[in-house]
């Protein structure tokens, strides 16, 4: 009897798993979850940059990047008017004559704004790069060859991070008569480096020590082999993250010296527009189509930047890859009446 | 204790970089500034004169001489006779806007690292819910909308078109600034849009710093833990999750004080503000070397001091670091 | 002969979401775990043992989701638990160890918390004086002085750490006790220590234990049934005693000679060919059909159910023994 009351519940539960509460298939679930397959062209691409091109915001990023690129990169054959030289009467308003109207100088802005970004442009990304590149050099060889050499770059490393750069800037600025757009680009390329190395030798650290390198090592490969064919390939995406945030760094920068007039005036960039606007007073005198096209542009980049940065983010940690889903399993779960406590 | 003796002797070195790159600068560039004074005035000058003015700035005797003459000088505060108001000492006015800079950055920073915190653990805890989709992206993006242009659009919008907020300047003019209330209510409400620009340009870093620290947190053992043990969602938040985030979040916090400066030079100059960005700009038009060597020299030194500041908080919140040989 | 079971799992489903894809890493599983005994998950690495425990303790990570099944535990479906029964189900029904003792305790509190926070939470009616006795009582339990409660995680040893966590686990009492690899970053002796420490402690205060490890030698050791996983699903649940000396499916086989035996003669271990399959891309019929031996034309369509057979106390999921 005693036997008989334990089967009972035990024999209950046997069939209630049976009926109880199926999982959907692979496919409705992908269905529900609004879970598309990769499209076969996606897939000859490697894992990092499909991830990339999956997120929205880093494709959105790139695209009006790419946009502003193309535009600058044509600037001389969509340009109306010579941007170094007076084109009509001054702050004449937007109109038929001048797109956007003409400085106080007048100048047609729309000629300037993209001559400038064509300046803007190629300043920032000569600026990200080289930082980048001084960051990878310095970072790796910190982090691989270890020891004196690690204390020795770490020191400067970290030098280069506690100085103040803008301040800095502005002393060698100061010295140097009206500085040309490579100069500052050059100027803050050697301020800016420090972030990256910082990343970059930490990275170098982790993947030091996994097995794909060691084996290597025990191979007695060279060690800018190493380097080279297993190191570097395995932190692709924090190179790029870096150098896309040295580039908004660098075009942000360039903008705030030659802003504050540390530029040469005689220069056409968006910052050295924002400059003569402000110089020339546009914004007392309503003149507000001298400060806004460079002002939107610069904010364009700089936003256009930033959500490309949020997809490479998305390749180097899959939790923030996992975020972006969290909504839609928070859904299904609702729907079946489960207590939502996802993490 | 020995981890902030480490520090303390790096921070020592680095300053001594810092202001030995600030001696050899000027030294190694086409010209030393009395050179460039003496060709301004075109010939008015004397060569007796021109050798008492290199000697008034330190350009006399020999490189070891002028650097060990350089040294004792800032070991005493003094920071030089200025160029432009000769024979003023620089270190009156480099102070009095440092005063105001300092001011400026300090409320900013507070406001700033405050309100990315508060941010950032919301949208990290509710990550891809609605407020962490919409406004993760648009903090962020404001984070790279450039001081100059924020400042110069709060400007037209705030200042210029519908009057709310002064137009300029650090108080009223007619007030003498003192510890009162007057002083108070006419210097906050003419601080207002300046701290407002650059909270705007650097909150979103901080939101974005503790939303992804929290996040790969969230994936700890530990974290999984303290969910697993039944404990309370805003225990989790703050004691386990929100406690580890915030450590990087200091160290960065140090480290962007050099940039939360350069965001202030630009508000000061768009507002007119007598801080050190705005003077640094009357030094560069009127060629004041000494006054622009003077405030990479104290912004430095405020950029060590808040990382010193940092390391001893770091110490304080990081119990691994109180330990000897911790790392 | 059947003895009254704390908890049953059936049909439980847990998804990993992609961006691009899904992956089933737990394809509707069913067992009991019985009162008072302890349950063993094996397999190799990525079977999808660990997924299950997480989910058997509502702690399932993102992009982690279970998807299907019921978890009953005392007859309540853990897996529709609200908020308030949930917090009730956590540590006071079912506790957690987990592998790396390293991580899985806050870095930068004092120990003593970790172990009060969840007394202060659960049973607020002792106040701090009673949960900090409660802590004294727990370090004591898993021998540790506790003049150390009030020191960091740091300054503890990695074998002292896994003792720390097993007095968290114990703190509240829990009818169930999850332990995931609770040995894995131990060395050997250390491993042995805690292990005959939990064997001591659970004949004493009775509780069950979901007890996972790749090492078949210590599970068979330490609990009373043991199931096999295989790339998300289970191939074999049997009588620790029965399962290496009459294994009825050939995983369960083939993994048994990959293990020396603790006693008797030598023999030679074999592997096994072959790696478990893409999750993304599974074989039709039976997942283990590629690198069985064994393998018939049915294995290849037809995917078997985890049974009883009348020649075998356990049950397997296998067409050679139909």
């Amino acid at each position: 009897m005693s036997e008989l009351t334990e089967i009972g519940p035990f024999i209950a539960s046997l069939s209630q798993g049976a009926q109880g509460n199926p999982a959907p298939t692979l496919d409705e679930l992908m269905g529900e979850l609004k879970i598309k397959r990769r499209p076969g062209f996606l897939r000859k691409f490697p894992s990092g940059v499909q991830t990339f091109l999956t997120n929205g915001k880093g494709v959105a990023g790139l695209i009006i990047l790419t946009v502003f690129v193309v535009m600058a990169a044509l600037a001389p054959l969509l340009s109306p008017f010579d941007p170094y030289r007076r084109a009509g009467k001054p702050h004449v308003q937007p109109g038929v004559e001048h797109f956007l109207g003409t400085s106080r100088q007048g100048k047609d802005i729309f000629s300037q704004l993209l001559e400038g970004g064509r300046t803007s442009l190629t300043v920032g990304f000569i600026a990200g790069i080289s930082a980048t590149l001084i960051g990878l050099g310095v970072g790796i060889s910190a982090g691989y060859f270890g020891g004196k050499v690690d204390e020795v770059l770490t020191f400067f490393v970290n030098v280069a991070l506690v100085l103040p750069a803008l301040p800095l800037i502005i002393v060698l600025a100061s010295f140097v008569e009206e500085a040309s757009p490579t100069i500052i680009g050059l100027v803050l390329a050697f301020t800016g480096w420090g972030w990256s190395a910082r990343t970059i030798r930490t990275q170098t650290l982790s993947i030091k020590s996994r097995e794909f390198v060691l084996a290597a090592e025990l191979m007695g490969e060279k060690k800018w082999r190493i380097i080279v064919r297993e190191i570097l390939p395995n932190m692709s995406s924090f190179v790029v993250g870096g150098a896309v945030l040295a580039t908004i760094y660098g075009i942000l920068a360039e903008a705030a010296l030659e802003f504050i007039g540390l530029g040469s005036p005689s220069s056409v960039t968006w910052g050295t527009m924002l400059y003569w606007a402000q110089r020339s007073q546009s914004l007392q005198t309503g003149a507000w189509w001298e400060v806004w096209p460079p002002a939107v542009a610069i904010m364009v980049t700089g936003a256009a930047l930033v959500l490309i940065n949020f997809g490479v983010d998305e390749i180097t940690s899959p939790q923030l890859r996992a975020a972006r889903l969290s909504g839609r399993i928070k859904k299904f779960l609702k729907r079946r009446g489960r207590s939502v406590d996802v993490f | 204790m020995a981890f902030l003796a480490r520090r303390l002797g790096f921070y020592f070195a680095a300053f001594m970089v810092a202001i030995t790159l600030n001696f050899f600068l000027p030294r190694w560039m086409p010209g030393d500034p009395t050179t460039r004074i003496f060709m301004a005035l075109r010939g008015k000058m004397r060569p007796d004169q021109m050798e008492m003015l290199k000697k008034a700035y330190g350009y006399d005797g020999s490189l070891l001489e002028q650097y060990g003459q350089y040294l004792w000088k800032l070991l005493h505060l003094d920071f030089g006779i200025s160029t432009v108001n000769f024979p003023e000492p620089t270190s009156s006015l480099l102070f009095y806007a440092a005063g105001w800079t300092l001011f400026l950055v300090g409320v900013a920073t507070f406001l700033s690292f405050g309100i990315g915190l508060v941010m950032g653990i919301y949208s990290a805890w509710h990550r891809g819910g609605f407020f962490d989709s919409v406004f993760t992206p648009i903090n962020v993006m404001m984070n790279a909308f450039t001081p100059a242009v924020v400042a110069l659009l709060l400007w037209y919008a705030f200042a210029l078109e519908w009057a709310v907020f002064p137009l300029g300047r650090a108080h009223d003019i007619n007030l003498v600034p003192g510890w009162n209330w007057e002083s108070a209510v006419s210097i906050s409400w003419h601080a207002v849009l300046p701290v407002l620009s650059i909270v705007l340009v650097n909150f979103g870093s901080w939101h974005l710093g503790m939303r992804n620290t929290m996040i790969n947190l969230l994936n700890e053992d530990f974290v999984v833990l303290a969910k697993a043990k039944g404990l309370s969602d805003r225990r989790v938040r703050y004691r386990y999750v929100a406690r580890n985030a915030i450590l990087p979040q200091i160290t960065s916090l140090a480290l962007s004080v050099g940039f939360v400066f350069g965001g202030a030079f630009i508000s000061e100059v768009v507002f007119n503000y007598p801080g050190l960005g705005k003077f640094t700009l009357n030094a560069i038009e009127s060629r004041d070397y000494t006054f622009i060597q003077a405030q990479l020299t104290l912004l430095t030194c405020s950029v060590l001091i808040a990382n010193l500041i940092s390391d001893v908080l770091n110490v304080i919140f990081d119990p691994r670091l109180r330990t000897s040989g911790g790392h | 002969m059947f003895s009254e079971s704390l908890m049953e799992v059936r049909n439980l489903t847990v998804d990993y979401v992609g961006e691009t894809s899904i992956a089933r890493a737990v394809n509707g599983i069913s067992f009991d775990i019985r009162k008072g005994e302890a349950f063993g998950l094996a397999g190799e690495s990525g079977c999808g043992k660990s997924t299950v425990a997480f989910a058997l303790a509502r702690l399932t990570r993102l992009p982690g989701l279970v998807s299907g099944g019921t978890v009953r535990f005392e007859g309540h479906d853990v897996l529709q638990f609200d908020k308030a029964r949930l917090k009730a189900y956590r540590w006071r029904e079912t506790s957690f160890v987990f592998q790396s003792a390293m991580n899985a305790l806050n870095p930068v509190i004092p120990v003593a918390e970790q172990i009060m926070d969840v007394v202060e939470t659960h049973q607020p009616e002792l106040g701090k004086r009673g949960a900090r006795a409660r802590a004294v009582e727990m370090f004591e339990l898993v021998g540790i002085p506790p003049q150390r409660l009030d020191d960091f995680p740091h300054q503890f040893s990695g074998g002292m750490r896994q003792r720390i966590c097993i007095a968290i686990a114990l703190a509240l009492n829990p009818k169930l006790i999850i332990m995931d690899e609770p040995t894995t970053a131990l060395d050997v002796v250390v491993q042995r220590d805690i292990i005959e420490q939990i064997v001591e402690l659970k004949s004493r205060l009775g509780f069950s234990v979901l007890f996972i490890t790749h090492d078949l030698g210590l599970m068979i050791e330490f609990c009373d049934r043991i199931g096999v996983m295989y790339s998300g699903e289970l191939v074999e649940v049997a009588a620790a005693s029965s399962i290496l000396t009459a294994p009825q499916h050939p995983y369960t086989r083939a993994l048994g000679n990959s293990f020396p035996p603790l006693t008797g003669p030598r023999q030679r271990l074999e592997g096994i060919a072959g790696s478990p399959p893409d999750l993304r891309a599974l074989p039709q019929g039976c997942r283990f059909s590629p690198r069985c031996q064994h393998a018939m034309a049915v294995c290849a369509e037809v995917a078997p159910e985890l049974r009883y057979y009348p020649q075998s106390e356990g049950q397997a999921a296998c067409h050679l023994l139909q």
